[in-house]
């Protein structure tokens, strides 16, 4: 099949980005979406110019690491995929497909469509975490935990922290990548004891960071790789308010 | 220099006592003025980082990720092994270490698996109270499934994301620890060269991938947790950007490399469809507990699989491993694959794979429990093959997944250089010439949470007056120099063969003849093409752009440059030994039905190679003793 | 707690202001619905002997109107009131301003069929209600005021209903709340945390069923004095 491909070139944050356009034929259905930008990339480097830049690593929709924007969707047409699991044959022949990168200012651009997500980051070491330290725990079967409250709290922590819930927000808030960590150590006991600080705290670096306010569309649900759902949200929204009416943790 | 592996005194199952009996510590006031460089954000560097900054040192770590919870930890699906006994079905720490070492062939370190086992225990506590998830009974007590090459169910796992949530638990203990500023990240960094100052690992030589610029950084000690080279395949189950370079450049300042050859080729990934592919996506061994893997009994049977008659099926795991079945190890599991395809029984367009098949589980505990168990893993699979596994059996091939070789250690996790440790798949202890499946997860976690920490102490200990490691000294100089010039070399090519096709072609010769099953012939032609790709590559690699900024081609061909040289290397390994063990399977040597012939008397001894300058390579054996195991025939018939 | 930032300085606690606002706002619409719902009582009705015989609507509505203005608990109530529609304005501009700052650049293509349009533009149905409030006081509140005393409200409104104009302005008003309140009901829910599954599926439903009676009953009362 052929495709024309409008991708997004940009030297770095601070540099003026525009769509370039190129034309690939000979691709079959089967290839993986990335595995058409490497196509393309042989034969830029063939011709001595420099290739498209994208983030990606695992290939298998797990490491959170690919981060594209096709045609205004994030990660591409089918919901719940990463843009790596997304393959050709979601196209028609003759498509054009526009790529840009995850955007939000708190992802400024590295160069063409890779992005900077440490933001990300900061707001997990603001309190995404249980502060038990190697060495201290007790035997793993001392507190039962409920089959179903495990499961629930496994939705929550399948969270890929790929960043597509923020490109996709029309306010770019992470709210949804924020409560996924919030709710999968609230609702585990061993999580519960920091509930209160872990909840502030990463709201205000979320805040810090410059990502905006949730305003309940459900756009980052409907494209999130791991089905994290809306309600997370909603539990961070609890946790957030039973920290400021409860006075003990 | 001799190989001393340090094992400590005493009987096997009080070694590890024994040792942290008498191993020297750190006081707590004089941590924070040591320095140490943790290279890779996986479970193994990840945990060491975390753990190493708990205790109070000064740690850098470095990872070419974006950020630390993307290290390819991440993609491990099926679990992680513990002697718990949870089961009451007559696990322990012996036997796990028995199965260990069986399932490796007998060529491990008896004393390093024992306390791989004895950590075990230990593991799963740590990592539930971090938060992780584990699959639990309607009871709330933890969950149990087995895995191949075992007769018990230790087998802890969080769904089909067992490494993504273990990651994660290490990852959060990282961010914790860089908010108390004992930890200090250097992400999208990558390490190009490791400095040796007076024979002592002093600091590393990276590059900054976003800027370009390559920068000194000087420690007491250096860790890798750099994981295996399994991408010198090129297609592999490994991450675009594994690499191999952090481990050989250590090998290349004086790290001897150990059982370089000994790669696992996994049983259950997804077939190559094309030319273009990229990658073979794994589906975890656990679908081996409920799958049952077949081929036509005919040759070239183009029949949709539903229209293929159980008496024209030949389920072969069943039919040569009756006491095992479709849980035989990997290396036995890939290989059965392999003869049944080579023999032209293969199914798909290109014939590349065998069936996997999930009717009779599903007529037996339906649909919800087999979604249950492995919804993801069915829907990974419907995403990247648009097939209803549900309905249809999955079409699986053998893939390349983990580098049982690696850099030596010593029972300090230390390498050949004194303060250069290696922690997980980087290093070569514990999985023998065969890891069993969720023993990665375990030895990655234990590595870096459990054992360093206590051993890289006895180290340092001598080390508290040392004072801070300058980075103005002619090692660093020099190193960077030739960081440097290796990069205005890559650069100075100019040519027109794109670094991914050069890779893939060596991932051809490879997988071709340096993979499943080799023999004498297969791998002199494989170093004759090795180095035909290697000159093509110095002369003719298509690499554009400069140094200046993010240029992902300039760091595959970093990396492709250092595959290139451990290719021959892993074909020079596989070639010295004229024996089949494990997931070392030489043509030459084996029974007539085809079964693996070890040759106890002459080989049993690992590896470690010298790098002698790129001339060759010398070998050091360190000899294996198995005291508290009889050696015998690995059956599982 | 020395960790609180301040009850409604974050995202979460500003949203946590629109959606008490929000619902305080919605409490009094559907107390100054039932009064008005008074307008459009047949003749046929009357008298109400209940009600100490009010010979008919039109008294009964002033009657009402001079009880909400001479009884001091609901003036006090309306202060509240215009507190709140006050902060849900100003908040809303703040989460705006904030929101747009933390978009990066623009995307080139954009698609929206990941969220409904009622969710994304709850600003532009915001300020379409902001406008008709203005209008709205300023024909009924103001002329009141001015008016004096005791006039008469309830010719005061039929005679501003029985233009044309401002029966289309008061159903562009009101569809405008309808669909507002859609989103709103369900979003307040979701900010002060009604973390249940199951509520929150019956919240949705009955944001969707209360905002449709609130348009329905709402927007017959100008076109029932319109025809009269």
């Amino acid at each position: 099949m052929k495709l024309t491909l409008k991708i997004w070139r940009q030297d770095n944050a601070k540099a003026k980005g525009k769509l370039v356009t190129y034309k690939l034929s000979d691709l079959s259905a089967d290839m993986s979406f990335l595995e058409m930008l490497d196509m393309l990339n042989e034969e830029l480097a063939i011709k001595g110019e420099r290739t498209v830049e994208f983030d990606h690593d695992c290939r298998e929709g797990i490491c959170g690491q690919c981060s594209l924007v096709v045609n205004g969707q994030a990660h591409g047409p089918e919901q719940h995929y990463t843009t790596c699991q997304t393959h050709l044959r979601s196209f028609s022949d003759g498509d054009t497909l526009t790529i840009e990168p995850f955007r939000a200012n708190s992802f400024p651009v590295i160069r063409d469509l890779k992005v900077d997500r440490t933001s990300m980051d900061h707001i997990i070491q603001a309190g995404g975490y249980i502060s038990s330290f190697t060495g201290i725990a007790p035997e793993a079967n001392t507190v039962p935990i409920h089959h179903d409250i495990s499961e629930s709290a496994f939705d929550s922590a399948a969270c890929i922290g790929c960043g597509a819930c923020v490109a996709t927000c029309k306010n770019s808030s992470a709210a949804l990548f924020l409560s996924a960590k919030v709710a999968h150590l609230a609702k585990l006991p061993q999580g519960k004891v920091e509930r209160a600080e872990r909840v502030v705290f990463m709201v205000n670096a979320h805040d810090d960071e410059g990502f905006g306010s949730c305003t309940n569309t459900g756009a980052c649900a409907m494209v999130c790789p791991q089905e994290v759902q809306l309600i997370d949200i909603t539990r961070m929204n609890y946790e957030y308010n039973r920290s400021l009416t409860t006075v003990e943790g | 220099m001799a190989l001393n592996a340090k094992t400590p005194e005493g009987p096997l199952k009080d070694k590890w006592q024994n040792y942290l009996d008498k191993t020297n510590i750190v006081n707590p006031a004089n941590r924070k003025k040591i320095d140490i460089i943790v290279v890779g954000g996986g479970l193994s560097g990840g945990g060491a980082a975390a753990s190493l900054a708990e205790l109070g040192y000064n740690v850098k770590t470095f990872f070419f990720q974006d950020s630390a919870r993307r290290s390819h930890s991440v993609a491990a699906q099926g679990g992680v092994n513990a002697a718990k006994n949870y089961k009451n079905d007559g696990d322990s720490i012996y036997r796990m270490f028995y199965d260990t070492i069986k399932g490796g062939d007998y060529r491990s370190r008896e004393s390093n698996v024992y306390r791989m086992a004895e950590c075990s225990v230990d593991l799963i506590d740590h990592m539930t109270a971090q938060g992780v998830p584990f699959g639990r009974e309607y009871s709330g007590y933890l969950s149990n499934r087995s895995f191949g090459g075992v007769l018990v169910s230790r087998t802890f796992y969080a769904r089909g994301q067992t490494g993504q949530q273990l990651l994660l638990a290490t990852y959060q203990a990282m961010m914790k620890q860089v908010k108390q500023g004992t930890l200090t990240q250097y992400s999208r960094h990558e390490i190009l060269d490791i400095v040796v100052v007076e024979g002592k690992a002093r600091g590393v030589i990276v590059r900054d991938l976003v800027t370009g610029k390559i920068e000194r950084h000087s420690a007491h000690a250096v860790v890798l947790g750099t994981g295996g080279f399994g991408k010198i395949f090129y297609l592999s189950t490994l991450a675009m950007n594994s690499n191999g370079s952090a481990t050989w450049r250590a090998h290349k300042k004086g790290a001897y490399f150990a059982n370089p050859s000994w790669t696992q080729i996994h049983p259950t990934a997804l077939p190559q469809a094309g030319e273009h592919q990229s990658k073979l996506t794994l589906m975890s061994e656990s679908l081996r507990n409920d799958g049952r893997i077949w081929v036509p009994k005919k040759k070239d049977d183009n029949r949709e699989p539903g229209d293929i008659p159980t008496e024209d099926r030949d389920y072969y795991l069943e039919r040569r491993y009756p006491a095992f079945g479709n849980l035989v190890p990997r290396d036995v599991a890939s290989r059965a694959a392999k003869e049944r395809m080579d023999a032209g029984h293969g199914v798909g367009p290109l014939k590349n794979a065998v069936y996997l098949d999930f009717k009779t589980a599903i007529a037996k505990l339906g649909v919800d429990t087999i979604k249950e168990r492995y919804g993801n893993l069915f829907t990974m699979y419907r995403k990247i093959t648009n097939i209803d596994a549900y309905k249809e059996p999955m079409k699986i091939s053998p893939a390349a997944h983990f580098s049982m070789g690696g850099l030596w250690v010593d029972y300090e996790l230390q390498t050949t250089i004194p303060g250069l440790y290696a922690v997980g798949e980087a290093n070569f202890a514990d999985h023998g010439a065969n890891r069993l499946g969720a023993n990665s997860l375990l030895q990655a976690s234990v590595d870096g949470n459990f054992i360093l920490p206590n051993t890289i102490s006895n180290y340092l200990s001598n080390e508290i007056r040392t004072g801070k490691i300058s980075t103005d000294t002619p090692e660093f100089d020099e190193a960077e120099k030739a960081v440097k010039d290796q990069v205005e070399k890559l650069l100075s090519i100019k040519g027109t063969m794109p670094v991914d096709q050069i890779h893939r072609r060596l991932g051809k010769v490879m997988f071709k003849e340096v993979a499943m099953s080799r023999n004498e012939k297969g791998m002199l032609w494989a170093i004759e093409e090795i180095k035909k790709l290697r000159k093509e590559f110095w002369e003719n690699a298509a690499i554009p752009g400069d140094d200046k900024g993010p240029n992902s081609e300039l760091e595959k061909a970093g990396r492709l440059a250092d595959y290139l040289e451990i290719a021959e290397l892993m074909a020079v390994d596989a070639l010295s030994r004229k024996e089949s063990c494990g997931a070392h399977f030489r043509e030459e040597y084996q029974t007539e039905d085809g079964e693996a012939v070890r040759d106890d008397k002459n080989y049993m001894y690992s590896a470690a190679w010298e790098w002698m300058q790129g001339k060759d390579w010398k070998l050091h054996k360190e000899e294996l003793e198995f005291n508290d195991i009889e050696v015998k025939t690995r059956s599982y018939k | 707690m020395a960790f609180k930032k301040g009850l409604f300085k974050t995202s979460v606690g500003r949203k946590n202001l629109m959606a008490i606002t929000g619902l305080f706002i919605i409490f009094f619409l559907v107390i100054h619905l039932i009064g008005n719902l008074i307008l459009i009582i047949p003749d046929t009705f009357f008298p109400i002997e209940f009600w100490g015989g009010v010979e008919s609507a039109h008294d009964m509505y002033n009657a009402y109107s001079h009880f909400l203005v001479h009884f001091w608990p609901i003036t006090l109530v309306a202060w509240v009131l215009y507190a709140a529609i006050a902060v849900h304005v100003i908040d809303a501009l703040l989460i705006t301003l904030n929101n747009n700052k933390a978009k990066g650049e623009k995307y080139q293509v954009t698609d929206n069929s990941t969220s409904s349009w009622i969710s994304r533009n709850m600003g532009i149905l915001g300020s379409i209600i902001g406008i008709f409030i203005v209008i709205h006081m300023a024909q009924f509140w103001l002329k009141y005021k001015v008016l004096g005393t005791e006039p008469d409200l309830y010719q005061l409104v039929v005679a501003t209903f029985k233009q044309e104009w401002v029966v289309i302005l008061y159903e562009i008003g009101i569809i405008a709340l309808g669909f507002h309140l859609v989103h709103g009901i369900e979003s307040a829910h979701r900010s002060l945390g009604v973390y249940s599954k199951n509520a929150m599926h019956v919240i949705k439903y009955i944001a969707l069923c209360f905002a449709l009676v609130m348009t329905v009953l709402y927007a017959i009362i100008p076109i029932i004095i319109y025809f009269k």
